[in-house]
């Protein structure tokens, strides 16, 4: 395994229905997501990037191939071994922030050691107050989810993910329920902290978005059709076009 | 007739079909026994009025608890079906249009669950009158069932009608836009608008405990004491229960805070007061029958009390009664208990509809790393967290209940003055409660037990 990757696919496949129906989401897919970098998974709809995500994040089984988290095999593993696995190696941001409307942000941000039972060590405890001041949630520590604006929803959940400074955080498209102020501020939250160190994995189909990313994978029918480094959003929707015709023609 | 496949449909029905046929059975009972009292002793129909009144309190009692479960399980099911009914009133239906498609749900159910109660009241009412027979030896009787027996039939299903009305409320205040946009943010069910609406409720509380109070004081020097304070617990035991939602999150954030601090049992003890109308009601229905077994218990052990330390050494005397007392305190603590069974099924339904309203906090909190233990857990103690409310305020109302019965009845002892005694609490009933309690929490989170564990954080975080 190489000790440069976060987590990493070999030769994976998802299908799903049986016969005729049968509809194949990924197709012998084999990549690495490099650690400290922030990669953007980029593609049309139904080119299989959602469930590329869930298979590395150990939230779907592949029907061939394995997956690794850090250096940790996932495919084979039961319920139990995979949750504990996401408790302690991933973190999650996503479109509908999906924070717990019942606990406020201070819990919210917890949630991930208090599920491990356990209280954040001095140095975790710093890392959460730095955080905290960085993403201007200060003051809002006390409140629930519904007394927040979507921005500042985003921006716990983003808490919540970077807290435990996870292996790898899977975002899927973060900024989909955020006007585009917004979206650009928890972009640029997200290459901060990449460059900080922190492994991120970001699913989208908005050129805007992936242009962020140190790194961006471009999916098509199950399969990686292309691995570029950083793009600019005009590369990106011109490489999106140029499919696009391709796959019309 | 699609809709019957609903979650919580069959639960409505359910409680149709037990409160109809408890109805029917209790009068069959009633008439059985009317014959028997006349065949026996040539009674000319006292006992059978008097056992009438008493029956139609029960089957009042049970067709309440009824109601108020049918009603809240409308009201969470409109809740869940915001969306398409904003999706009908976007299309051009009216409100009322979309509320009278739901109160005519319930009289549909109630129709099949009550005429499902009927055929199973008959079953036991000629079954039950054959086994008596052969075994008192009574002479052969006529018609186990009468036409007027079936009174519980017609109620129960305009109970359901109306219990669907009120429960679907809600339904006037979806807006058509709310089938637009992506995730509109679920609006809180509409919360107790202010004291006001609880006024009446306060001040019959009000009134109810002044009378106890006069009945009890009344009681030290005449049995009579018994028909002040009487009216007084009717009317304070009404307004309790009419100001649920004032009364009962409090009792519950209180149990809540036993729970501890981790975020599992936070979780599950916030959850209960996530919808506070819906919960309380919930618990009310529990908290009725409870209050009522207990009070039952303590009214006549402590009648026994106080009437031994009246009389002494009359030991002989009150060891009748206490016989007495028990069986008749037995036979009311078992009829009282079926509401408390029509009240575990709501309980039941609240649960499951909170679990599959709640797919998708599920499925991230199994992303983020709950364990389906951990989801077990959390169900079973949001099911705790409601019956061991209920539990502690029944028992403490029954037990002031059952005490200011036998002191404003007993008070005065035999030619003694003013006498109080502490309430004495017979083991039995609490015992019989407490057990009933666990098991019902126990049942109650099994359905949705298995729906959260099931739930996968894929299929719900996609389902947005």
């Amino acid at each position: 395994m190489d000790n440069s990757l976060a987590a990493s696919v070999a030769h994976l496949t998802k299908t799903y229905g049986t016969g005729d129906g049968i509809v194949t989401a990924l197709d012998d897919v084999s990549v690495g997501i490099r650690r400290g970098e922030f990669t953007a998974i980029m593609g049309p709809s139904g080119s299989g990037k959602s469930t590329l995500m869930h298979i590395m994040a150990g939230l779907d089984a592949p029907t061939s191939g394995q997956a690794w988290i850090g250096d940790t095999e996932i495919t084979g593993l039961n319920d139990k071994e995979l949750t504990l696995l996401r408790r302690r190696k991933a973190g999650f941001i996503f479109q509908s922030f999906n924070l717990v409307p019942t606990l406020d942000v201070k819990a919210n941000i917890l949630l991930p050691f208090d599920l491990d039972n356990r209280a954040p060590d001095p140095h975790e405890m710093r890392r959460i107050q730095d955080l905290v001041d960085q993403l201007g949630l200060g003051r809002r520590l006390a409140h629930r989810p519904h007394e927040l604006s979507g921005g500042q929803q985003q921006r716990v959940a983003i808490a919540r993910a970077l807290a435990a400074a996870p292996e790898l955080i899977f975002a899927d498209e973060p900024t989909g329920n955020l006007d585009s102020r917004t979206g650009r501020e928890v972009l640029r939250i997200l290459r901060e902290s990449s460059a900080a160190g922190q492994s991120i994995a970001m699913v989208t189909h908005d050129p805007i978005a992936a242009s962020y990313a140190d790194r961006v994978l471009y999916l098509g029918d199950g399969r990686i059709v292309a691995d570029k480094p950083r793009q600019t959003a005009e590369q990106i929707s011109a490489h999106m076009l140029r499919t696009e015709q391709e796959a019309a023609a | 007739m699609t809709f019957l496949r609903e979650r919580g449909m069959g639960a409505s029905i359910l409680v149709a079909a037990l409160s109809s046929a408890f109805g029917i059975t209790l009068l069959a009972i009633t008439a059985y026994i009317g014959f028997l009292s006349t065949s026996a002793f040539g009674d000319s129909g006292s006992v059978s009025i008097m056992l009438l009144v008493v029956s139609t309190v029960f089957i009042g009692i049970a067709l309440y608890v009824g109601a108020i479960v049918t009603s809240n399980t409308f009201a969470t099911i409109v809740a869940g079906r915001t969306r398409q009914i904003a999706l009908m009133r976007l299309i051009g239906s009216t409100a009322s249009a979309e509320r009278r498609r739901v109160a005519t749900q319930g009289l549909v159910v109630g129709a099949i669950g009550s005429a499902a109660g009927a055929i199973l009241a008959t079953a036991i009412a000629f079954g039950g009158s054959a086994v008596a027979g052969r075994l008192l030896g009574a002479p052969p009787y006529e018609d186990p069932v009468a036409a007027w027996m079936f009174v519980p039939v017609i109620v129960v299903i305009l109970t359901t009608w109306l219990a669907a009305w009120t429960g679907s409320r809600r339904v006037l205040t979806v807006t058509p836009s709310e089938a637009l946009g992506g995730s509109v943010a679920r609006s809180r069910e509409e919360l107790a608008r202010g004291r006001g609406k609880f006024a009446a409720a306060i001040v019959m509380g009000l009134l109810g405990i002044l009378l106890l109070i006069g009945g009890v004081v009344a009681g030290l020097v005449t049995p009579l004491g018994l028909f002040i304070a009487f009216p007084g617990g009717i009317l304070s035991f009404t307004a309790i229960v009419m100001a649920a939602p004032l009364i009962m999150p409090p009792v519950l954030r209180l149990v809540g805070r036993l729970f501890g601090g981790s975020t599992t049992a936070r979780m599950a003890a916030t959850n209960a007061l996530r919808y506070p109308e819906r919960s309380s009601r919930m618990a009310i229905g529990v908290v009725v029958g409870v209050t009522l077994v207990v009070m039952f218990g303590v009214a006549s052990q402590t009648f026994v009390s106080v009437t031994l330390t009246g009389t002494g050494e009359e030991v002989a005397d009150a060891t009748g009664i206490q016989e007495l007392l028990d069986v008749l305190s037995r036979v009311m603590m078992a009829l009282v208990g079926f509401s408390a069974v029509i009240a575990g099924v709501g309980l039941v339904n609240l649960l499951t509809i909170g679990v599959v309203q709640r797919r998708t906090e599920l499925g991230l909190l199994r992303a983020l790393g709950l364990t389906t233990g951990q989801i077990r857990r959390m169900v079973m103690l949001e099911a705790l967290h409601i019956t061991l409310a209920s539990t502690l305020l029944g028992l403490v109302l029954g037990v002031a209940y059952g005490w200011a019965g036998a002191q404003s009845l007993g008070g005065s002892g035999y030619g003694y003055r003013g006498l109080i005694v502490a309430p004495a609490v017979p083991w039995e009933p609490v015992v019989v409660i407490v057990a009933a309690m666990a098991l019902l929490t126990l049942i109650a989170s099994v359905a949705p037990t298995r729906l959260a564990t099931r739930i996968s954080p894929v299929e719900a975080l996609a389902a947005e």
